[in-house]
């Protein structure tokens, strides 16, 4: 009776943080950690490996409604994954020699500041903004919202570019996906507008979990009574959460990622206090 | 021809559907068909990433070809270094 309870516990927190994450374009990972260690009070590789899981589900499902419906810039995307893969392995390797707290103190500084901005945010967003020449990037897509087609080209390619390194890096050391640093680098700094940097960014969380996840796999990390319930109610959060995305103005997306990079602040202080561990 | 967008869809939907329903069956059958499932899943993104690549050498838009490849191979290294 209490493993049905834990497990139905699970599917709905699922569903909450599939729809988040997908909604954001943040995965959801670090929302299911939280809730695993303080929640269920599970041992942090347990719930790194159901997380890992459950970023590959949320991007996987929001992923392909939301490539079918050109949100996502597919030829961005994997532009940009080449910085943040490389990234995420170099991270792996100088966070040996790297004063991890205070990296995570950073973060959260930077991640407050990054939320200042979104919810204080322009009232609505440029467009089509005049590329800087060199390496551009162009997209459209139509806003359900608004009934209007979005078209836009990516600015600031290079600094794009090597912050999207630095993200890679930086998820790397401190354990937090490569979502909630993404969505802001290419919302704030590329102008690339906040559906398609939602869009885009959840397509490409997707393949770093995995890179992580097989490690977990091989060592018998995963609890499959618990990654049932977490996988499916993930799946089923991240398909209403493109649904709702299409109908939400961008604005109140933006102010919401806002709100949510605070959080994310919070548990970066958390971790780097030694409160949490993961 | 079938664009490059509509093939990843697919492949992504495929992987998370086939995934979702090995875990249920698994839920009756035993844990084995339950770790298929997980499997499966975590399978998904990287025949995303090698589908992309093939999807795009079809094109002849071999620069994301090779970013393709570069992916793939860095996803390789990191398996190997974690390992």
């Amino acid at each position: 009776m209490m493993d049905l309870l834990i497990a139905a516990a699970i599917f709905a927190f699922g569903i909450f943080a599939g729809s988040i994450g997908a909604m954001l374009g943040l995965g959801g990972g670090v929302l299911m950690i939280v809730f695993y260690i303080l929640a269920l009070d599970l041992p942090a590789h347990q719930a790194v490996a159901l997380s890992l899981l459950a970023v590959i589900a949320s991007s996987s499902m929001g992923g392909s409604v939301y490539i079918r419906d050109k949100m996502t810039n597919l030829k961005l995307a994997m532009i940009l994954e080449t910085c943040t893969v490389t990234g995420a392995v170099m991270g792996a390797l100088i966070a040996v020699i790297l004063p991890v707290s205070a990296i995570q103190l950073l973060l959260g500084a930077v991640l407050i500041y990054a939320s200042a901005t979104m919810i204080k945010g322009v009232k609505s967003e440029g467009v089509a903004a005049a590329p800087t020449g060199g390496l551009t990037v162009k997209g459209e897509y139509n806003d359900e919202c608004t009934g209007e087609r979005v078209c836009y080209s990516a600015i600031r390619m290079k600094l794009g570019l090597v912050l999207s390194l630095i993200a890679g890096c930086v998820s790397g050391i401190v354990g937090i996906g490569g979502g909630v640093i993404m969505v802001p680098i290419m919302n704030l700094t590329m102008k690339i507008p906040m559906k398609a940097a939602a869009a885009t960014s959840n397509f490409m969380v997707g393949v770093t979990a995995a890179a992580s996840a097989f490690v977990y796999l091989n060592q018998g990390y995963v609890d499959l009574n618990l990654a049932v319930p977490s996988v499916l109610g993930i799946m089923l959060g991240a398909y209403a959460g493109t649904r709702i995305m299409g109908k939400v103005k961008s604005i109140t997306l933006r102010r919401l990622l806002g709100f949510v990079l605070i959080f994310f602040a919070l548990i970066l202080f958390m971790k780097a206090s030694g409160v949490l561990t993961w | 021809m079938v664009e490059v967008e509509a093939i990843i869809s697919w492949i992504l939907r495929l992987g998370v559907l086939a995934s979702a329903a090995l875990m249920i069956i698994g839920l009756f059958a035993g844990p084995s068909v339950i770790w298929m499932g997980v499997l499966v899943l975590a399978l998904t993104p990287f025949i995303r990433v090698l589908m992309t690549g093939i999807c795009f050498l079809g094109q002849k838009e071999t620069s994301y070809f090779l970013i393709a490849l570069y992916v793939m191979l860095v996803l390789v290294i990191s398996y190997v270094l974690s390992a």
